[in-house]
């Protein structure tokens, strides 16, 4: 009886959530830069012409590395520049704690643009997709040195 | 490593054939166009040209640090008599009320005006787009 690889389905389902948080923070977005850009804004650090492309960019660039994730081309650099998107979000978020700004998150479009912010619920979110993140990147970056020296698939053949 | 250039090199040009869709299709503003004027807000340079109530949604300690001339200090938390306060000077002259918060971003002033209108109905209530922010430039 074949013995199910428990970590290997653990990683794949990290793997979907992460990427489905980026897919959804990104959509509401790139319908609405508009309301995006007054919450890039609020977090008083890129302002005017700036803080508008960021608004633009930033939501495509969530979108691809979303998908990217679920790509063998390009999951590892998706998979590091997620993580350095979250260890700026979780500082961005720390430093309008620390500062008092009565800001919106904007993390996931403007249906929120009105409530204030709760920091430590976000703070505490951006650090659980980190972990799951970096566990999924250590796992693609595992996997690439195995295919690369010629060594057969991880343990049980499942490699996600 | 030359693997993972070429992965952020195609995620760079996935993300930027991104973002110019949204700027050729219109669903994103130019940069560097006059930004909207969302629902309840007015610009300062037409707040400016009327005789408004002014009131400020900003923390105590922000508004005793300076404020606009004659801006009633309103607090959310305590409600009442920050609406007393303030109906007290809109009945004796009705006219246009302003509430402003800190930034363009601050929610506070959105929500603020948007209570006040259910609690006045037959007052004129905007907010200031840009906030505090707007008067200091």
């Amino acid at each position: 009886m074949a013995q199910v690889d428990t970590k290997a389905y653990l990683l794949l389902i990290v793997r979907l959530v992460v990427s489905a948080a980026f897919l959804l923070a990104a959509m509401p977005k790139i319908q609405d830069p508009v309301a995006f850009t007054t919450s890039v804004e609020g977090f008083r650090v890129v302002e005017g012409d700036l803080a508008a492309w960021v608004s633009i960019i930033l939501p495509w660039l969530e979108l691809v590395i979303g998908f990217g994730l679920l790509i063998p081309q390009i999951r590892r650099g998706s998979g590091i520049l997620i993580a350095l998107l979250l260890v700026i979000f979780i500082s961005l978020h720390a430093s309008a704690w620390a500062r008092g700004l009565d800001i919106s998150c904007g993390c996931y479009g403007v249906n929120q643009t009105d409530e204030p912010s709760n920091y430590l619920w976000l703070i505490c979110r951006n650090v659980a997709l980190l972990i799951g993140c970096v566990a999924v990147l250590i796992r693609d970056w595992r996997s690439d040195i195995r295919s690369r020296v010629g060594l057969p698939p991880d343990q049980s053949g499942r490699d996600f | 490593m030359p693997s993972l250039l070429k992965e952020f090199t195609l995620i760079a040009a996935l993300t930027l054939t991104g973002a110019a869709y949204s700027l050729v299709s219109g669903l994103a503003p130019l940069p560097w166009a006059e930004p909207e004027l969302a629902a309840g807000e007015i610009r300062l340079t037409d707040a400016q040209a009327l005789d408004v109530i002014w009131v400020d949604a900003r923390p105590y300690e922000e508004f005793a640090e300076d404020h606009i001339p004659e801006a009633l200090f309103f607090d959310e938390g305590d409600w009442d008599s920050g609406l007393i306060d303030l109906m007290n000077t809109w009945l004796m002259q009705p006219r246009p009320i302003i509430v402003y918060c800190g930034t363009e971003s601050c929610g506070t002033s959105k929500r603020i005006a948007e209570r006040l209108r259910e609690a006045l109905p037959e007052a004129e209530i905007y907010s200031l787009k840009g906030g505090w922010d707007a008067w200091l430039k």
